[in-house]
């Protein structure tokens, strides 16, 4: 397991890493996040991020720019990212808000993530 | 002039103790009239039983009795009182819950009252203002009863139209696995904003329970679309989207294929299929599931 400051990073297999959001990370300072994450995953050969939103009950505007930065940020550097295990909730009210697709793309689970083409 | 001769101890009782006096006297009488009353009303259309009918009459009375006992005036915080309004409630929820109506059993109430004021009348002791005092008592109390009563059925009323309405929204969006993984959920009607909501919830909750893949929206049941039908379609798609599974929209009618387009609404990242059929092909497909007849590959 890498760390990055307010995420866990684990090599999961396949060129797949999954990202666990802990307790501290601050989706308002993305900057603070998005270097050395990207450096953490160019050293672990990343092909795919898997975000999981397990522990995430509220996807709201900030965090929703957050999650759109990173993927811009894995777009340009060749990584798929497929955010994983949403909650109903969260899936609910964040399709009433949102105005256009996604940038990412999703999946039920970590292992229907791993699976997608 | 037997009004104006009455004795000085009669003119200083208090309207409650007048008016229990009165009852008491002719308590047989006026039992027998509400009860008879509330045969020609209730017993005919085989709202209540006969036993029913009198002993609501005797219950009535001995609450309107201990009512008038508790104090010179009509405490309506005393728990007397409350038991007089909850004895009505209860009357009045009975007879709705056997199909009665409102109207019969507001005019029973008003017959009630009646059988006082007759006996009023016929009372050639009692002065004209104790006569007066009773009269106001009298039409103050049932006139909160009767507005208790009216009170209960409104609520009663709504409570039966929400929870029809509950099992409209239910019955008419069922949620169908139709095979491992594919969901169908087809609308029928008009999709407002509440109802979507509770489609929505639903909806992505039997995602996660049952770990579809595909979820085939049918709207071939959709009469009219306008924006805020597409809309709420719209987000409907993409929180399936978020969960990770994949929305197929099928049952597009030409009227409100038209619609669409005339509305400019961007259907272009949803997956459309003319039937429910070709959208369950379409599922298949994307499961990797062909079907075969017995003899061979399907068409």
């Amino acid at each position: 397991m890498t760390m990055v400051r307010g995420m866990h990073l684990t090599p999961i297999g396949e060129g797949c890493v999954l990202l666990e959001p802990t307790d501290g990370f601050d989706p308002g300072d993305p900057d603070a996040y998005l270097i050395p994450l990207a450096g953490a995953l160019q050293r672990m050969r990343a092909r795919r991020l898997l975000y999981d939103l397990k522990n995430v009950p509220v996807i709201d505007s900030l965090y929703f720019a957050w999650l759109s930065s990173l993927a811009a940020m894995c777009r340009i550097s060749g990584i798929s990212m497929v955010v994983v295990s949403m909650r109903p909730a969260t899936a609910y009210a964040l399709a009433l808000t949102m105005k256009d697709q996604p940038p990412f793309d999703c999946a039920l689970d970590v292992n229907r993530a791993r699976s997608l083409p | 002039m037997a009004r104006s001769a009455k004795p000085a101890a009669e003119a200083a009782k208090s309207t409650n103790q007048l008016l229990i006096e009165q009852m008491m006297t002719k308590v047989a009488t006026i039992s027998q009239d509400i009860e008879k009353r509330g045969q020609n009303i209730f017993g005919q259309s085989n709202l209540l039983t006969i036993d029913e009918i009198n002993d609501y009459s005797l219950e009535f009375l001995e609450l309107f009795v201990l009512l008038l006992q508790a104090g010179e005036r009509i405490d309506r915080r005393g728990s007397e009182y409350k038991a007089l309004r909850q004895f009505f409630s209860n009357f009045s929820q009975q007879i709705q819950i056997r199909g009665g109506n409102l109207e019969e059993f507001v005019r029973y109430i008003h017959f009630m009252q009646d059988i006082f004021l007759h006996n009023l009348e016929a009372d050639a002791t009692l002065g004209f203002q104790q006569t007066r005092e009773i009269l106001l008592l009298l039409a103050s109390v049932f006139n909160d009863i009767i507005l208790d009563v009216f009170h209960i059925y409104l609520a009663e009323k709504e409570r039966t139209i929400q929870a029809q309405q509950e099992e409209l929204k239910h019955t008419s969006t069922p949620i169908t696995e139709i095979w491992d993984g594919v969901l169908t959920l087809p609308i029928i009607g008009t999709l407002d904003s509440s109802r979507t909501m509770s489609v929505m919830e639903n909806m992505l909750a039997r995602i996660e329970k049952d770990r579809a893949r595909v979820v085939v929206i049918d709207v071939t049941g959709v009469q009219a679309i306008d924006s805020q039908v597409s809309h709420h379609l719209i987000q409907m798609i993409r929180a399936v989207g978020l969960m990770g599974a994949k929305a197929i929209l099928t049952g597009i009618r030409p009227e409100i294929a038209r619609a669409i387009t005339s509305l400019n609404i961007d259907l272009s990242m949803v997956s459309t299929r003319s039937t429910l059929s070709e959208g369950l092909k379409e599922a298949f497909a994307l499961l990797g599931v062909s079907v075969q007849t017995a003899s061979g590959p399907h068409h």
